[in-house]
C-alpha cells in the first residue's frame, strides 16, 4: 500500500514536470518568436537598436542586428517543437544573459535608448533615460533566464519531438 | 543527477500515458530531422537575406543629383564651402517638425547656391519610408526634389506604417506640385529607386545614424536645441560662414 502511494506521488510529480516543461517551452519560445518576428520585419531599425547600446563596433553591431532576429526565431521554433530542448535552453538563456548585461550597462552609462527587444529600437523618443523601464526589462529577462534554467534541468515535456526519438 | 531523473520521467510515462503510441524510432527520427531541417532553412535564409538586403548595391540604378561619395544623398551645390547633411525619414513626425520650422530656409539656401546641402532620406521606420524616398528620387529626376520633399512632409500621415503611403498617392502628390512628365509616374510605380533608398540607409547605418532628424553641419551634429529654432539654426550657419 505504502509503495503504491509513493509510486502515485512520483507519477504525479513527474506528470506535473512534463506539463511545466511544456508550458516553459511555450513561454520562452513564444516570447523569443515574437521578439524575433517583430525585429525581422524591420531590419534597419533592428540594426539601429543594437548600435545605440554602444557595445560593439558599428559594423559588428549592424551584422548582429540583422542576424539576431533569426537566431531568436530559430531557438523559438526548436523550443516550441521540443527539439534539442537542453541546447535551446542554453542558447535562449545565454541570450537573456547578454540582454540583461546590455540593458544594465545602458542604465549605468545613462544612455537614453529603447530596449528594442520587440522592435522599435533606437534612441528614446523623449531623449530621456527611463530607469524604471530598464529595471522592468531586466526583471522580465531574469524571469526568462530562470525559465531557461528550468528547461535545462527538466528538458522532457509533453508533445516534444525529442521524446519520440528515445 | 539530471540524466537519472530524465530517465525516470520517460519511464514513468510509458505506463500511464496513453497519448503517444510507441512508434518505430526511425520514423520518429525522420519527423524530427525534417523539422530540424526546416528550422535551419528558415534561419539561414532569413539571416542571409537580411544581411544581403542591407548591403550597399553598387549596381543600383541611381537618380540624378546623387553623390555616391556623400552616402548616395541627393546633393545640391557640391562646390559650396559649408556642408549640411540632413538625415530624415519621411514617416518621422520629428522630421516633419524640423521641416516646418527650417524647411523653407534650407531650401532657399540650396536653390541660391549658398550651401552644399545633402539630403539623406533614410528608412528607419518601415517599408513606406523606402517607398517615399524612392518617389522623392523620381522627383529629383524631374528637377523637383525640394518641392516634393516639402510636399511629402506636408502630407505626412498621422500614424506610421499605416498603409497610407501608396505609389498612387505618391504620384498624385507629384502632380500636385506641377510634375507633368509620364516618366515620373512610371518611375514611382516601378519602384526603380528602391535599391538606391536601401543604399542610403546602408550608408547611414554604417555612419551610426540612429534617429531622425540628424543634421550635420560640416560633419558636426547640430544640437537638438537648434533643430526646432530657426534663429538658432541661422546663427549656427552664419558662424560657419554661410552668407
Amino acid at each position: 500500500m505504502r509503495s503504491r502511494g509513493i509510486e502515485m506521488k512520483k507519477f504525479f510529480n513527474e506528470s506535473v514536470t512534463l506539463w511545466l516543461t511544456f508550458a516553459a517551452r511555450l513561454l520562452l519560445g513564444g516570447v523569443l518568436f515574437a521578439a524575433g518576428y517583430l525585429k525581422a520585419t524591420n531590419s534597419a531599425q533592428a540594426a539601429a537598436a543594437v548600435r545605440v547600446y554602444r557595445i560593439l563596433p558599428i559594423s559588428l553591431a549592424n551584422s548582429f542586428g540583422y542576424a539576431l532576429p533569426w537566431i531568436e526565431i530559430g531557438i523559438a521554433l526548436l523550443l516550441i517543437a521540443g527539439i534539442w530542448v537542453r541546447y535551446s535552453a542554453i542558447a535562449g538563456g545565454a541570450l537573456m544573459g547578454i540582454f540583461i548585461l546590455a540593458i544594465g550597462q545602458a542604465w549605468a552609462r545613462k544612455l537614453a535608448i529603447n530596449c528594442g527587444c520587440f522592435g522599435n529600437g533606437g534612441v528614446s523618443a523623449d531623449g530621456k533615460v527611463h530607469p524604471w523601464v530598464y529595471l522592468a526589462e531586466i526583471l522580465r529577462d531574469m524571469g526568462l533566464l530562470i525559465t531557461a534554467g528550468y528547461l535545462y534541468r527538466f528538458p522532457h515535456g509533453k508533445f516534444g519531438l525529442d521524446r519520440l526519438s528515445e | 543527477m539530471a540524466e537519472k531523473s530524465a530517465k525516470n520521467v520517460s519511464n514513468a510515462n510509458k505506463g500511464p500515458n496513453p497519448a503517444k503510441p510507441k512508434k518505430k524510432s526511425s520514423k520518429d527520427n525522420g519527423t524530427r530531422n525534417l523539422v530540424i531541417g526546416m528550422i535551419l532553412l528558415v534561419v539561414l535564409v532569413g539571416a542571409g537575406a537580411a544581411l544581403a538586403k542591407n548591403r550597399t548595391d553598387t549596381h543600383a540604378v541611381l537618380p540624378s543629383s546623387v553623390s555616391v561619395a556623400d552616402g548616395y544623398g541627393v546633393t545640391f551645390n557640391p562646390k559650396a564651402p559649408v556642408k549640411l547633411d540632413i538625415y530624415e525619414d519621411y514617416q518621422c513626425p520629428h522630421c516633419r517638425d524640423f521641416e516646418t520650422v527650417n524647411g523653407k530656409y534650407i531650401s532657399s539656401l540650396a536653390r541660391a547656391g549658398k550651401m552644399h546641402v545633402v539630403f539623406h532620406p533614410i528608412t528607419l521606420l518601415g517599408p513606406e519610408s523606402a517607398l517615399t524616398a524612392a518617389a522623392a528620387a523620381c522627383a529629383s529626376d524631374q528637377g523637383k526634389f525640394l518641392d516634393y520633399h516639402a510636399a511629402l512632409f506636408q502630407n505626412q500621415p498621422a500614424s506610421e506604417n499605416s498603409g497610407a503611403w501608396t505609389n498612387d498617392k505618391l504620384v498624385l502628390i507629384g502632380h500636385s506640385i506641377g510634375i507633368t512628365s509620364a516618366k515620373f509616374d512610371t518611375c514611382v510605380k516601378s519602384g526603380q529607386y528602391t535599391q538606391w533608398a536601401m543604399n542610403v540607409e546602408s550608408d547611414a547605418s554604417a555612419k551610426n545614424i540612429n534617429s531622425t532628424p540628424t543634421v550635420l553641419l560640416n560633419g558636426t551634429v547640430v544640437p537638438p536645441q537648434a533643430e526646432l529654432n530657426l534663429a538658432a539654426l541661422k546663427n549656427l550657419f552664419r558662424a560657419a560662414g554661410v552668407k
